[in-house]
């Protein structure tokens, strides 16, 4: 395990850091004092462990392929964005749009993620253990969305095969999220991933949110909501 | 006249084309969605309100076979490994899904050919048009389809997309007919869906964000490659401006005659800037915040030859992004398969139909079949003598102009036939001396 310092360093400093100790073969990394800076880890395609003992800023593991990162703090907007594999995970909250555009792996948040968590997300698997801000899920594609808590206004809004579980409330669901009946398959996966991801909420019971799949193609019969989301 | 005859009298604002308009939408339910980009009458200046000024008297020509008129273009040119093209003419992002694979793969041999590049699109890279291309362009996009870090970094440019002159301030379009399973699986859609893709980026909103945004770029490719912003033509000084702060290498101003797969038609007709207009504004913020010349500019929207491209250079481009055109040297609109464009409800020349998947030419569509009427080495081939056809007008031009290089055509070599074109572009009127308003620099006058 190799540890380094943020302190003094620009974002490019500690990227070429962070890449030059894994070129030596260092498959750990320790990296003290982030204090917020933006675009750390970026782009980083190997399996390495990367520890951020403190909070990051925007796009923190954004474009990875591969890694495990783990933020003791909180992040910024966009984070892990368009990862294509690998797992993130945030022990406190996450701003807006995390895991936006997700091709793959895991983004674990502890605390709570503010707005667009998992915008556009086109597979893999999103984990909020608290509340999350409105338009969650926002054009989902593919892959799994997850809120232990409460959902915000217009939850998984126009999507497309994404499939959104709460345990908390969902009152304000958005254009074309429609409630479905949980699986038996979803519940074994729900609570695999639970223990999985070490989530100590307890949840009861999960409602499933997936697309009516009314907006899927233009349909004149479907006027008022076209309205809305055209 | 015989008695019998009789005067047909055509209401100037319900048009034969505004009530087939109308009573289309009575039948849709939604507005009309169709490809290609404006068609309506152009009543605005274009560039054929300007005219070269060859050398006379006062200035000396060059000699078309002995003296050299270079064509080489930089973009990037600060960058670790910039963007080193043979030619000012580059072909821009049109997505594989609007475009067929063997479209995309001509276009990307057809560029390399000839020392140019070519750019992806709203639906990530096609292997294909990457190990054919000599310099590939990759798009980031609002919709992030087949977004691949292994993809960006084979990339020689990054180009972030923030909006297309056909339809600034909205996101794509793919109608189910081209959402085939190959480019469904390519995008992570269910198959015949009717796409659209987000106006805004996922992460990030303004041109604060859009710093970060860009500084993540490069450290996903190692701050080697330029970054591009491209934008529709709207408010181009203010935005030109911001992108520079954003810290773009280079900016891409598509003007409204932009084409494009399928957008809605009021959108293509009623939206932004015309292309002469948008490059005039481009340089003035440029030289306005002391960039001009360092940040690289590609003009795009309308481009149909050397002469246009040549007078977008004289105003301040530095390279040149062609679409359509490109798409006629593949044969768009060309008469051939006649009765597949008759079944369209058009006739050659007269096509708009990229949006319906049943190009009779094989260029927009999913279709194998219609694809097998583009056989790619002969259609590379032609893509290629179009560029070098537009290139050797623009040097004919230039040299006319005693230029020995390209890029060293300015607007002092132009002269406007309009007022319109004289007050955009800050060129004198034909027959006087004067300028009328400002052009390229018209901030500097309002503030001085
Ligand atoms: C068939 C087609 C598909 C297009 N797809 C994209 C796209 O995926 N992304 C993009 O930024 N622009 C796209 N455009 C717009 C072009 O990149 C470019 O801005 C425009 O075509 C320039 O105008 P021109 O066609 O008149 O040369 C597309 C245009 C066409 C004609
Ligand atoms: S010929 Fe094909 S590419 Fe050209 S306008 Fe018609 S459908 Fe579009």
């Amino acid at each position: 395990m190799a540890s380094m310092t943020c302190d003094g360093r620009p974002t490019r400093e500690i990227n070429a850091e962070i890449k030059r100790l894994l070129a030596e073969g260092h498959a750990e990394i320790v990296v003290k004092n982030p204090a917020a800076r933006h675009n750390l880890a970026v782009g980083v395609v190997q399996p390495c462990t990367l520890i951020f003992e403190g909070s990051v800023g925007y796009y923190c593991g954004g474009m990875i392929d591969g890694p495990h990162v783990e933020i003791k703090g909180s992040a910024g907007w966009g984070l892990a964005e368009s990862m294509m594999n690998g797992r993130v995970v945030v022990h406190g909250n996450a701003g807006n749009a995390a895991a936006a555009a997700i091709r793959g792996g895991s983004v674990i948040i502890h605390g709570d993620a503010a707005a667009r968590a998992g915008i556009a997300i086109k597979g893999g698997v999103v984990l909020i253990e608290g509340n999350c801000g409105y338009m969650a899920g926002f054009m989902g594609q593919k892959g799994v969305l997850v809120v232990c808590g409460d959902a915000g206004e217009a939850f998984a809004d126009s999507m497309y095969e994404t499939i959104c579980f709460v345990g908390g409330r969902a009152d304000d669901l958005g254009n074309d999220a429609v409630v479905a009946t949980p699986t038996d398959a979803d519940v074994t996966f729900l609570s695999e991933l639970m223990v999985r991801h070490g989530v100590k909420k307890h949840v009861k019971e999960f409602k499933k949110i997936v697309s009516g799949r009314k907006l899927w193609n233009f349909d004149k019969r479907e006027w008022k909501t076209w309205s809305e989301a055209l | 006249m015989s008695d019998n005859a009789r005067v047909l009298k055509t209401s100037g604002t319900f048009t034969p084309e505004v009530i087939e308009d109308i009573q289309a939408k009575a039948d849709l339910g939604r507005y009309r969605i169709r490809g290609f980009g404006a068609l309506r009458e152009r009543r605005w200046p274009t560039f054929d309100d300007l005219t070269f000024l060859p050398c006379t008297l006062t200035r000396i020509p060059l000699e078309g076979y002995r003296e050299k008129c270079s064509t080489k273009t930089v973009l990037g040119a600060g960058c670790a490994k910039p963007i080193e093209l043979d030619i000012p003419i580059m072909i821009t992002g049109m997505s594989w899904g609007a475009l067929s694979f063997n479209a995309k793969t001509a276009l990307a041999k057809g560029a390399a050919k000839v020392g140019s590049s070519n750019t992806t699109g709203d639906g990530g890279m096609l292997q294909a048009e990457r190990d054919h291309s000599k310099m590939l362009i990759y798009e980031v996009l609002p919709s992030r389809y087949g977004i691949n870090i292994h993809h960006l970094r084979q990339a020689d440019g990054i180009e972030l997309t923030i909006g297309q002159g056909a339809k600034p301030g909205t996101g794509g379009l793919l109608l189910g007919s081209k959402v085939s399973p190959t480019i469904a699986g390519q995008r992570d859609l269910p198959a015949g869906v009717d796409q659209r893709s987000p106006a805004r980026h996922p992460d990030f909103l303004g041109p604060d964000d859009m710093i970060i945004k860009i500084e993540e770029l490069r450290e996903a490719t190692d701050h080697k490659v330029p970054i591009f912003v491209k934008m529709g033509a709207t408010r181009v000084f203010d935005d030109v401006k911001l992108a520079a702060k954003a810290g773009a290498d280079v900016i891409v101003v598509d003007g409204m005659e932009g084409g494009t797969g399928a957008s809605p038609e009021i959108l293509q007709e009623h939206t932004g800037i015309p292309t002469l207009a948008a490059v005039c504004e481009a340089r003035a913020a440029l030289e306005d915040v002391g960039l001009y010349g360092k940040i690289q500019l590609i003009i795009a929207g309308g481009i149909r030859n050397g002469v246009d491209a040549a007078k977008a250079m004289a105003l301040g481009a530095d390279a040149i992004y062609i679409g359509t055109a490109a798409l006629m040297a593949l044969n768009c609109n060309k008469p051939v398969f006649v009765e597949d464009y008759k079944a369209l409800g058009t006739e050659p020349y007269h096509c708009h139909h990229c949006h319906t998947g049943r190009c009779p030419v094989g260029i927009t569509t999913q279709d194998p079949e219609l694809m097998k009427r583009l056989p790619i080495d002969e259609a590379a081939e032609r893509v290629a003598n179009l560029l070098k056809a537009m290139t050797l007008e623009i040097q004919i031009l230039a040299r006319s102009c005693g230029k020995s290089d390209v890029h060293d055509l300015e607007p002092e070599d132009l002269r406007a036939f309009s007022l319109e074109a004289s007050m955009i572009c800050g060129i004198p009127l034909v027959g006087t001396r004067h300028v009328f308003g400002g052009g390229p620099g018209w901030k500097k006058e309002e503030t001085h």
